[in-house]
């Protein structure tokens, strides 16, 4: 590997890692998305290292350019700018779960990270957008097409888990709420009666 | 006549009322009354036929001096057979056989039975008119008829406790008739309750006889009597002889049946049911089984003086106690029930004095005026219109209302009070007379006091019999009717129901019964003449053959005649006679044309009250034992709710709640919680493939095995097959070398060998294996079969086995080995793989013992992240001669058998 | 281009991401920053996918597969938020441990 190449795949590497680190590990959200921003950024640096420009661009567009916007804009909707506090809840299952995992990334990384696989030649249009169009409008054609599908009924599924109620649906909502928990303390009381009854009867 | 056809009679007797119970009882109550009726009456009216044609047969030929006298006899088929030990160990082959008798004996009982119950049946037809049950009551009374005729009739023990039980239960039936009542209902449950401890008595005393005889049949028992004077152990303690044992247990039975001490509470409470039923199974029939059953079994009880003296003493004791209750009773089936009670006494106390014949006798007489007594009460109470009871001080004046029903009701109570020449007055005076010759005999079947006290207690129950009877007659048809108008009313008022104010006589059907009856309580004192008077005695001549008498003792020594009138025969008549007149006249004195009770007015008041209260005997019974029982099932029930249904129920049903609770507390709802169980099986999983698992098999066939180990991402594989520390694949000899060889097979040859081993062959299909090391060591017996030894008895050595070079060698010591061309005799045994022996004597199990050889095989493994993990298996190869090396001396078994 | 391609630094990097990523799903409380975890852990796979392809490049079917996965990615990122913007209307907050309620 030419050392440009791998110049810039250390660069990005340990950007992407300080990036991944920021995100899992900021106070507040919005320098966690920040923190996200560099990652993606550090990754499309290494997409550029595995000659796979299209794909580096397409990360930029797509991911920084969309994706990130649009955790900003919910951030700022939600207003969630301040410091996280800290509680003690779920300390346990959060540990286990933080050592376990880590120990497994960690047993992957140092089980892997000698491998080397022979190189091989690059066709003349790897990576490139001609190359990858070919095969997008080609052998992909209809995952390509499932994929603006998908696009279009994620927009419609956001707008109606996003759209909220309107008064007389909170309405209803409220006294359907309220119908249910008579209906929920009326069934706790039946089978009150019912078991002090089955005891008092010694169990016949 | 033709033989068979008697004894084709005979069973019939018995099927009539059977068959006429089922059709009743399945089909009755979709029938016409009136054919409910003919088949009911009908059935025992051929019955009844039948019996007279056996009886008129044995009758003619009774006179023939026959060793067993008369008698005929059927056997239907054998029931079931028995190997019972017996009191001097050894072992009775019993069989039972399902066998009928008819001699003197039961064929007087069966014509009572029959005669008597016709008689009821007929008046039942009346009787029980408009009741609903009809057809029912008519199948239960064919029914008990049927059990009844069984009892009677069966030859042997078994057959008679069939019939015991079956008139048990359709006394329960009958006397719960009218069970929507729960006190009647209750009363039917009394009866059979006391009658079943009972049944546990003669189930005893049943077995003692079959122990003691062998058999199961009255004619052998009574044979097998005399023997039965052997004492009678109850584990060590010594319990008298067999046949005080053998008595006393079945008098328990006849207690419980015949209504004496302790066990006749029952009766009273029986008149719940309808008055036919008391007259039929309460006076005539039933209760006069347990008599039946001393009488038949008379040898044994003679064979024992304290039975007789208890049975004596109690029927004496019950006699005086039943009637002095009955002295202050008020209503008429009361006292007549009190009165049944009492006269079963007399009759136990004649068979406890040795008067067999004249206990037997008094049945026969009691069933006649006893069955007329209630049949005429139940008239009254048709008459007055009560379905319970009748109380006589509501009565009086019925004699000019319901002549016949008067007339019969005095002729009768004539002869129960012993009025002379009715036919009561020679049975009590049979009775008497037996027991004073016990006072006075020189020679006590059991003792002279016995004597005196029952002729003194029964000469005081005879006045009271007289007392009460007369007493009854007098208050309820002398005088005036005092249920008209005001007076009833005002009685009535008192209790709920109130009497007819105008009662007429009854229906045909039910006066005609009662004239019959009553003509032969008058006139069947003819059959039991006083021999003393020289006149012929009928009854001891035909009862002579069955039954056995102290007179027959006596006069067996000196010749069949009369001993003359001793002074004992005048005690027994003064007695009789004097306990009569005073009776019946203390009743004229008090009771006749009057309304009032002046005896209970002279009485003292407390006393009185006792006789009233029955002596307070179920009450007693209540404190001590039913009111302890009812406390432990009440107790037994805290336990069960308490203890049982906690373990069974609350806790399991506790646990699964807990364990509920335990396991949905994993669901909170929350993303972390099940982030961490997601992760924690990941974790595993990663763990599983980041370790690697040989997990090794092989199979042995001959000298090749063949070995598999586990396929995994990335395994490479590396062999060692004779255990030397090299690793022989993939390539031999290698040192780091994996390779992709997952199964590959391997020959052994003799020198790969790790050792050697001995097969030996297990009862349940697996061979044990044991190691073969240069030090000597024995084959654990265990393996080896029960067999292996030379010499069965005495001490043995088992054989050891040693490794010398590259042979086997066995050394024998004392077991049995041989080959299949016969056994080995040499004391040491060379063997090499491949070869076996057989071990174990031949007529015994033997096992095969096989020589192989053991090899270790060991794979290591090594997958994609670089793990090693190894894993060793031992198999048992058998190499084959030309592989190994040549042995020393081999045995001339052909070993190409072993090479498969 | 040397003789061999160290594929193993970048799967080392993935797998790294990956970890980074699970770790911050699985700990923080935060609906944001737990979505943005997300987005880290489908990066990672991403980069596995091209490294792969780069070491057998006669198709270039591991890009392909990355680019739809990164469209899919946005459509989810899309509905996530919008299922975070519901949580915060019913219960004022994002914090995911105030969606208890799918319990025993």
């Amino acid at each position: 590997m030419s050392t440009p190449n791998m110049v810039l795949l250390i660069v990005s590497g340990l950007l992407a890692l300080g990036g991944a680190l920021g995100t899992v590990a900021a106070n507040r959200p919005l320098r966690a998305a920040v923190a996200l921003l560099v990652n993606i950024v550090a990754l499309s640096g290494i997409f550029l290292s595995l000659h796979a420009q299209f794909l580096a661009m397409v990360q930029l567009i797509v991911y920084a350019g969309a994706v990130v916007v649009l955790f900003v804009f919910v951030i700022m909707m939600v207003g969630a700018t301040e410091k996280v506090p800290r509680t003690l809840r779920g300390l346990t299952p959060r540990t286990l779960s933080l050592v376990l995992m880590s120990l497994v990334a960690l047993m992957l990384v140092f089980g892997v990270v000698y491998v080397a696989m022979p190189a091989q030649d690059l066709p003349e249009d790897y990576g490139t957008v001609m190359g990858l169009g070919a095969v997008l409008f080609t052998q992909a054609a209809l995952p390509f097409e499932m994929v603006s599908i998908t696009l279009t009924v994620a927009i419609v599924g956001a707008l109606a888990v996003g759209r909220g109620r309107t008064p007389k649906e909170a309405e209803a909502a409220k006294a359907a709420e309220a119908a249910r928990q008579l209906e929920g303390a009326e069934r706790l009381a039946e089978e009150r009666r019912i078991s002090a009854e089955v005891s008092a009867h010694g169990g016949h | 006549m033709n033989e068979l056809l008697y004894e084709r009679a005979l069973v019939w007797i018995i099927l009539l009322p059977l068959i006429g119970a089922v059709l009743n009882g399945l089909l009755g109550r979709f029938a016409d009354k009136n054919l409910v009726s003919a088949l009911g009456v009908g059935s025992v009216a051929g019955s009844f036929f039948l019996a007279l044609v056996c009886f008129a047969h044995l009758f003619t030929g009774m006179d023939a001096a026959n060793e067993h006298g008369a008698q005929i006899a059927v056997t239907a088929y054998q029931w079931f057979h028995l190997s019972l030990p017996t009191f001097g160990g050894g072992v009775h082959e019993v069989g039972i056989d399902v066998r009928f008798l008819m001699d003197a004996l039961s064929g007087l009982m069966t014509l009572v039975v029959t005669g008597v119950g016709l008689v009821i049946h007929v008046y039942s037809l009346g009787y029980m008119k408009e009741d609903p049950g009809y057809a029912r009551f008519f199948a239960y009374l064919n029914l008990f008829l049927a059990s009844m005729l069984i009892l009677v009739l069966g030859s042997n023990l078994p057959v008679m406790f069939v019939g015991w039980e079956g008139v048990g239960l359709c006394s329960y039936l009958l006397i719960g008739f009218w069970y929507q009542t729960p006190a009647f209902a209750a009363a039917g449950k009394k009866a059979f309750i006391a009658n079943r401890i009972g049944d546990f008595g003669v189930l005893i005393g049943m077995f003692i006889l079959v122990s003691a005889a062998g058999s199961f049949e009255f004619a052998d028992i009574n044979s097998a009597a005399p023997s039965l004077t052997q004492p009678f152990f109850l584990g060590t303690w010594q319990m008298g002889t067999l046949a005080t044992a053998a008595g006393l247990f079945l008098f328990l039975g006849c207690t419980g049946k015949s209504a004496q001490i302790p066990l006749y509470v029952w009766l009273p409470d029986a008149m719940a049911g309808p008055t036919p039923v008391s007259a039929l199974i309460h006076a005539a029939t039933m209760v006069t089984a347990g008599v039946y059953l001393t009488c038949r079994l008379s040898p044994v009880f003679m064979q024992s003086p304290v039975a007789m003296g208890v049975i004596a003493v109690i029927g004496a004791s019950t006699a005086l106690l039943a009637a002095s209750i009955a002295v202050a009773q008020k209503e008429m089936k009361r006292i007549l029930a009190y009165s049944t009670v009492s006269q079963l006494g007399f009759m136990f106390a004649a068979v406890g004095v040795g008067a067999f014949s004249a206990g037997f006798y008094q049945v026969f007489t009691h069933a006649f005026f006893k069955a007329c007594l209630f049949l005429g009460a139940g008239s009254v109470m048709h008459a007055i219109g009560s379905h319970t009871d009748a109380d006589i001080f509501r009565l009086g004046g019925l004699h000019k209302k319901m002549p016949k029903t008067s007339w019969t009701f005095l002729l009768a109570a004539c002869s129960i009070a012993g009025v002379p020449l009715f036919a009561g007055f020679f049975s009590k005076d049979g009775i008497l007379l037996g027991a004073s010759e016990l006072a006075y005999s020189p020679e006590p079947l059991s003792a002279n006091w016995v004597g005196g006290f029952v002729l003194v207690a029964l000469t005081l129950a005879a006045t009271m019999t007289a007392f009460y009877m007369f007493r009854m007659y007098f208050l309820a048809f002398t005088g005036e009717y005092r249920s008209t108008g005001e007076e009833g009313a005002a009685h009535g008022a008192h209790d709920h129901h109130a009497y007819d104010p105008n009662p007429h006589e009854s229906p045909d059907t039910m006066t005609w019964p009662l004239i019959i009856l009553a003509a032969g309580a008058v006139s069947l004192g003819l059959l039991g003449l006083p021999t003393e008077w020289h006149l012929t005695n009928w009854w001891q001549g035909w009862m002579g053959h069955s039954i056995a008498s102290v007179h027959a003792a006596a006069e067996g020594a000196e010749g069949a005649e009369e001993s003359g009138l001793t002074i004992a025969y005048w005690t027994a008549l003064a007695s009789g006679v004097l306990a009569m007149a005073v009776g019946i006249g203390a009743a004229y004195k008090l009771y006749y044309n009057r309304a009032d009770d002046r005896f209970r007015d002279a009485m003292p008041g407390r006393l009185y009250q006792l006789m009233a209260d029955k002596w307070r005997v179920d009450e007693l019974y209540q404190r001590v034992i039913l009111g302890p029982l009812a406390g432990l099932a009440t107790f037994v029930g805290w336990i069960d709710q308490t203890f049982v249904d906690m373990l069974l129920t609350r806790i399991p049903s506790k646990l699964a709640l807990l364990s509920g609770f335990v396991a949905t507390r994993i669901q909170n709802g929350r993303v972390y919680a099940y982030g961490a169980v997601m992760t924690v099986g990941l974790a595993v999983v990663s763990w599983f493939f980041v370790t690697p698992h040989p997990n090794l098999e092989g199979q042995a066939e001959g000298a090749t095995a063949h070995f598999e180990a586990a396929a995994g991402m990335g395994y490479a594989y590396r062999w060692d097959f004779d255990s030397d520390g090299t690793w022989d694949a993939p390539t031999q000899g290698s040192e780091e070398g994996f390779g992709a060889e997952r199964s590959p097979s391997h020959e052994y040859a003799f020198s790969a060998l790790r050792g050697r081993v001995l097969l030996i062959a297990q009862p349940d299909g697996d061979d044990a294996r044991v190691l073969v090391t240069e030090e000597p060591r024995p084959l654990p017996a265990s393996l080896l079969p029960a067999g292996w030894m030379e010499d069965p008895t005495g001490d043995a050595t088992l054989p050891s086995v040693r490794l010398e070079g590259t042979e086997i060698v066995l050394r024998r010591n004392s077991a049995v080995f041989s080959t299949p061309h016969g056994a080995i005799a040499d004391e040491e045994v060379h063997l090499g793989i491949g070869d076996h022996v057989i071990v174990g004597r031949p007529e015994t199990s033997r096992t095969d013992i096989a020589v192989r050889g053991l090899v270790e095989a060991t794979v290591e493994v090594e997958n994609a992240f670089g793990n090693r993990a190894h894993e060793s298996l031992e198999l048992v190869v058998n190499v084959p001669p030309e592989r190994s090396e040549p042995a020393q001396a081999r045995l001339t078994t052909a070993t190409d058998e072993v090479l498969r | 281009m040397a003789v061999e391609f160290p594929i193993g630094i970048y799967i080392a990097l993935a797998s790294a991401l990956f970890g980074i990523g699970a770790v911050g799903f699985l700990i923080r409380r935060n609906a944001l920053i737990q979505l943005m975890s997300i987005e880290l852990m489908l990066n990672a796979v991403n980069v596995s996918l091209v490294a792969f392809n780069r070491a057998h490049p006669e198709t270039q079917a591991g890009q392909v597969f990355a680019f739809f996965v990164i469209a899919v990615a946005a459509a989810e990122a899309a509905v996530g938020l919008a299922i975070v913007i519901s949580l915060y209307r019913l219960k004022q907050t994002v914090e995911t441990d105030s969606a208890d309620e799918l319990r025993y």
